[in-house]
């Protein structure tokens, strides 16, 4: 009896076939529309954002030359709003920038630098999470002035606890895995362990965290210009913008929509992003019975 | 309804299991008589658990169940969730290989039994608990007074197994399905749970699919045994026919790989011989007979045509060339 | 238990003293000359002097900070420098307002995320579970503050039912505080829920997904009594745990509620402290805060042994 040939296997289906999931792609135009607005705004604006036109105060939105009307002394809305989506960038990429540095080096650290650097660091994360960021954004933002700067460093201690946390946890995780050990056995030290091997592999869940914390960097920003703590004239801010509206509501209650609007839209979009992202990065977890 | 005595504990036909991408079961059929005791045996990805889990409507989101599964005078497959639940736990009952992750960690092991007793037969709390003790005691459980408000968590395993197999048991079901029930547990207590498990079955007489990739434990306690490759039953039939002579060369391969005393020589040579190749994925499976690429006996037309149980030149094995019994051979 | 709760005990008590150390090192490094500047432009050197030695703020900080943090301790929590009166007494004046509002918060949020949440775990795959899925992403991008206002804005310009801020004590009118507190609550509350939401659902689903979940189906339960015995029971430990964790966002959110319903709480007190540049009772108020919200993780780690006998009944 001969061995016969061994049967051609059917090729199994493309298992990558990108996601394309609602959340991804909604999340995507969003967002890059919004920061399309914010480019074109440094090239062109309806009219000056900041200067009183007293005579065109309080017009209703749909005009000709203010589609979304004016606001208490006259200036653009839809000027305002690009140079406020200006500041939301700014401050909220600019906190999550810095939180995604602090919080990579200091979660790699805990992750792989024995009992006692992870000990220490995850005590003080926790310990730092329970302090309420607003409270100590604005002792910060008024101690040290208000200000975009102020701003994006309040935010920056605000979040690095909870980058620091997620990192960790991947790092931990990919530093299970047996290729870590094989390339230790190899003899490569701890640095170039984490910087060729670690990194590249929770590099997904940076972009991930770093889109989420850009959303919540916007809100909280928007939080804190509301309060008059943050950015003020001649920036412009969308939680400024509602802090004006506000003692204009009872005249005209629009003015009091639309910055608010532009807010839920932004961060919606870098939410949905992040999540849709985060669907497409991580392998599909197995589900059990409805 | 329930079904004219003398009807089998569970009829399937043509079971599929599938979730659109991928079918795991691919056209099972088999009967159990009533206290009728099955073994389904086959390597993971055989799809053994699946057919369980088809037959007790608990297959993972996603997935649909074609065929028919009939018990109890209805088929099950066509029974909505409701339905069927009046039946889990009554009529037919799992047991299920991890005991620790499959018991309320919250719940004491005492509730948990006896919600089973309340819940299907409508006793009241005091009765319910009374049979508890009862039904642990019958496990051979020690100390049930004590053991009835513990938690999961703070019982062996075998201890948990025992208790699960009560809560499958407490209803005296016509069948119930065992999948793996002693693979997660220490090696030393696996006998005794099989022993109990064996014995609770006899007294009730109930209908035992008793699922593993464990020869041994089917040899010694079941009547027929199925085996399963990539989601068929390849060879079915009486235990110790299907075992002493095995038609398919899967099942061959099975029990050649089987440690005994006989190819373990003491002086550290083995004889144990294994299947080259490896089990296909579901998502790529070969044309033909599923076994073809591993078979030392393929032909073309093994690569073709696909052999049906007892289609092919042999009540027992879905094969187009199964292995002549050595007094056939002689008698050519 | 009582090993944990030890545990808990410790990480409380150390949680407070180090972020007594970081609270008191950002006041202070981000402060400047605090007597020159309560003073104002044209205080003479001695009188800067006289009163940085009044207040011990001429001591070297490390002491500054010990008898800061040891006063405290003893109850005493400084004095404003204008007007002398004593931070404790400011504060329970506030802590009417702010407490009733975060908690009364708190509790409208997960009235409607433990719902909601569960029926959207339920429905995931669904339509109906990702129209909720939606609604709770779009939630949590309102910031708490509009929402603050277009409710007043439609229930009190619009239909003039409630009062658009401001606040009636619980002395002059407990009707009058409590109709004061609707829309900020009402406005905290549905920001919380739609945060909790998600959680709310993630922790169901995960339940739901676990072997005991299966057996309990495999027993006899339909799968809405096997969510609503097994996993709403089991489920119930992290979304605890996810309360502990949000305590610091209500907090923020309370804030700046209270700025929008111009509600004289907790948070414009500390506002114009820190504008006159009050160190003592802006340290002070601000520890309390920190506190209160170490304290309720401490007893959501004492629920949560509670609540799982794992941690219960461990030898």
């Amino acid at each position: 009896m001969t061995i016969a040939a061994p049967t051609v296997i059917i090729e199994p289906k493309r298992r990558r076939r990108l996601d394309l999931n609602a959340s991804l792609v909604v999340g995507l135009v969003l967002t890059v529309g919004f920061l399309a607005v914010a480019l074109v705004s440094f090239v062109w604006l309806p009219s000056n954002p900041n200067i009183p036109v007293i005579k065109n105060r309080m017009l209703p939105p749909f005009l000709p030359d203010h589609w979304l009307g004016t606001d208490g002394l006259g200036r653009d809305i839809i000027a305002q709003l690009m140079v406020g989506a200006r500041t939301s960038i700014l401050v909220g990429a600019g906190g999550a920038s810095i939180a995604l540095i602090l919080g990579t080096i200091t979660g790699l650290v805990a992750a792989a630098y024995g009992k006692i650097a992870d000990e220490t660091i995850s005590r003080g994360a926790d310990i730092m999470l329970s302090i309420p960021g607003m409270v100590t954004a604005l002792v910060l933002a008024a101690t040290m002035g208000s200000g975009a700067l102020t701003t994006i460093l309040a935010l920056s201690a605000f979040f690095t606890p909870s980058f620091t946390r997620v990192i960790r946890a991947a790092a931990l995780g990919v530093l299970q895995e047996d290729f870590i050990t094989s390339a230790k056995l190899y003899g490569r030290g701890k640095l170039f362990i984490l910087a060729r091997h670690v990194i590249p592999n929770i590099g997904g869940v940076m972009i991930v965290q770093f889109t989420l914390y850009f959303a919540a960097g916007i809100l909280t920003e928007a939080g804190l210009s509301y309060l008059g703590v943050g950015v003020t004239r001649p920036s412009i801010s969308w939680g400024m913008m509602l802090n004006e509206a506000q003692q204009t509501v009872g005249i005209s209650s629009p003015l009091a929509i639309w910055p608010g609007l532009a807010i839920v839209f932004v961060v919606l979009g870098l939410n949905l992003l992040g999540d849709g992202l985060r669907d497409v990065l991580d392998p599909k977890l197995k589900r059990r019975s409805a | 309804m329930t079904a004219a005595p003398g009807a089998p504990a569970i009829e399937v036909k043509n079971l599929v299991v599938t979730n659109g991408d991928v079918t795991a079961v691919r056209g099972v059929s088999f009967a159990i008589p009533p206290g009728g005791r099955m073994g389904l045996v086959g390597e993971s990805g055989s799809g053994k658990s699946m057919t369980a889990l088809a037959l007790m409507g608990l297959l993972p989101m996603g997935w649909r169940t074609h065929g028919e599964v009939l018990h109890d005078g209805v088929d099950l497959a066509k029974l909505s969730d409701k339905a069927l639940s009046s039946r889990r736990g009554r009529t037919l009952s799992m047991v299920f290989q991890d005991p620790l992750s499959s018991l309320n960690p919250v719940r004491r092991v005492g509730d948990q039994i006896s919600w089973v007793i309340r819940h299907h037969t409508g006793a009241d709390r005091k009765t319910a608990e009374a049979q508890t003790l009862e039904l642990m005691r019958s496990m051979n459980l020690p100390r049930p007074e004590n053991l009835v408000r513990s938690y999961p968590h703070e019982i062996s395993g075998g201890q948990r197994q025992r208790i699960m197999i009560a809560m499958a048991l407490a209803c005296y079901p016509q069948l119930i399905i065992a999948d793996e029930p002693t693979t997660a547990l220490d090696v030393t207590v696996q006998k005794q749970v099989l022993r109990l498990l064996n014995g609770a079955v006899a007294e009730r007489n109930s209908a035992l699919l008793m699922i593993t990739h464990d020869l041994p434990i089917i040899a010694a306690m079941c009547d027929t045994v199925a085996v399963m490759y990539a989601g068929r039953i390849v060879e079915m039939g009486p235990v110790q026919e299907v075992f002493r002579h095995p038609r398919h060369h899967y099942t061959r391969g099975l029990l050649d790989s089987q440690p005994t005393m006989d190819n373990i020589a003491l002086d550290g040579t083995s004889r144990l011989v294994s299947i080259p190749g490896m089990v296909p994925p579901l998502h790529a499976l070969p044309t033909g007979c599923a076994f073809n690429p591993r078979c030392l006996a393929a032909t073309d037309k093994c690569r073709t045509d696909m052999p049906e149980l007892g289609g092919g030149t042999s009540l027992q094995a879905a094969c187009w060339h199964p292995i002549a019994r050595a007094d056939e051979v002689a008698a050519q | 238990m009582a090993i944990y709760v030890l545990r808990k005990l410790a990480f409380f008590v150390g949680a407070v003293f180090v972020a007594s150390l970081a609270i008191f090192l950002l006041i202070r490094a981000a402060g400047g000359n605090v007597a020159a500047i309560v003073l104002g432009k044209d205080a003479t050197a001695e009188a800067i002097n006289a009163l940085a030695h009044t207040y011990g703020l001429d001591k070297p900080l490390p002491v500054q900070y010990f008898d800061w943090l040891f006063g405290m301790l003893q109850g005493q929590l400084g004095q404003s420098f204008r007007t002398k009166e004593f931070v404790a007494d400011l504060v329970t004046d506030r802590l009417s307002i702010s407490i009733p509002l975060a908690l009364s918060g708190l509790i409208l949020g997960l009235i409607i995320a433990i719902p909601v949440g569960t029926y959207a775990a339920r429905n995931v795959g669904k339509p109906s579970g990702a129209v909720l899925a939606l609604l709770s992403q779009i939630g949590i991008a309102v910031p708490v503050f509009w929402a603050g206002i277009l409710l007043s804005v439609l229930f009190g310009v619009r239909l003039g039912w409630l009062p658009t801020g401001g606040w009636i004590d619980w002395s002059e009118s407990p009707i009058g505080a409590i109709r004061s507190l609707v829309l900020p609550v009402l406005s905290l509350g549905l920001i919380m829920g739609s945060v909790l939401i998600r959680y709310v659902r993630s922790a169901v689903l995960d339940v739901m997904n676990q072997d005991y979940v299966r057996t309990a189906r495999a027993v006899g339960m339909t799968r809405t009594q096997a969510l609503l015995s097994v996993g709403l029971r089991n489920a119930a430990l992290p979304i605890v745990t996810i309360v502990g964790l949000q305590i610091a966002e209500l907090i923020g959110g309370t804030v700046i509620i209270e700025m929008v319903f111009s509600l004289p709480g907790l948070s414009r007190m500390i506002l114009a402290n820190v504008a006159a540049r009050e160190v003592i009772v802006v340290q002070s108020t601000v520890m309390l805060i920190i506190i209160f919200v170490i304290f309720v993780n401490f007893v959501v780690d004492l629920l949560y042994g509670i609540l799982d006998p794992r941690i219960r009944n461990a030898a």
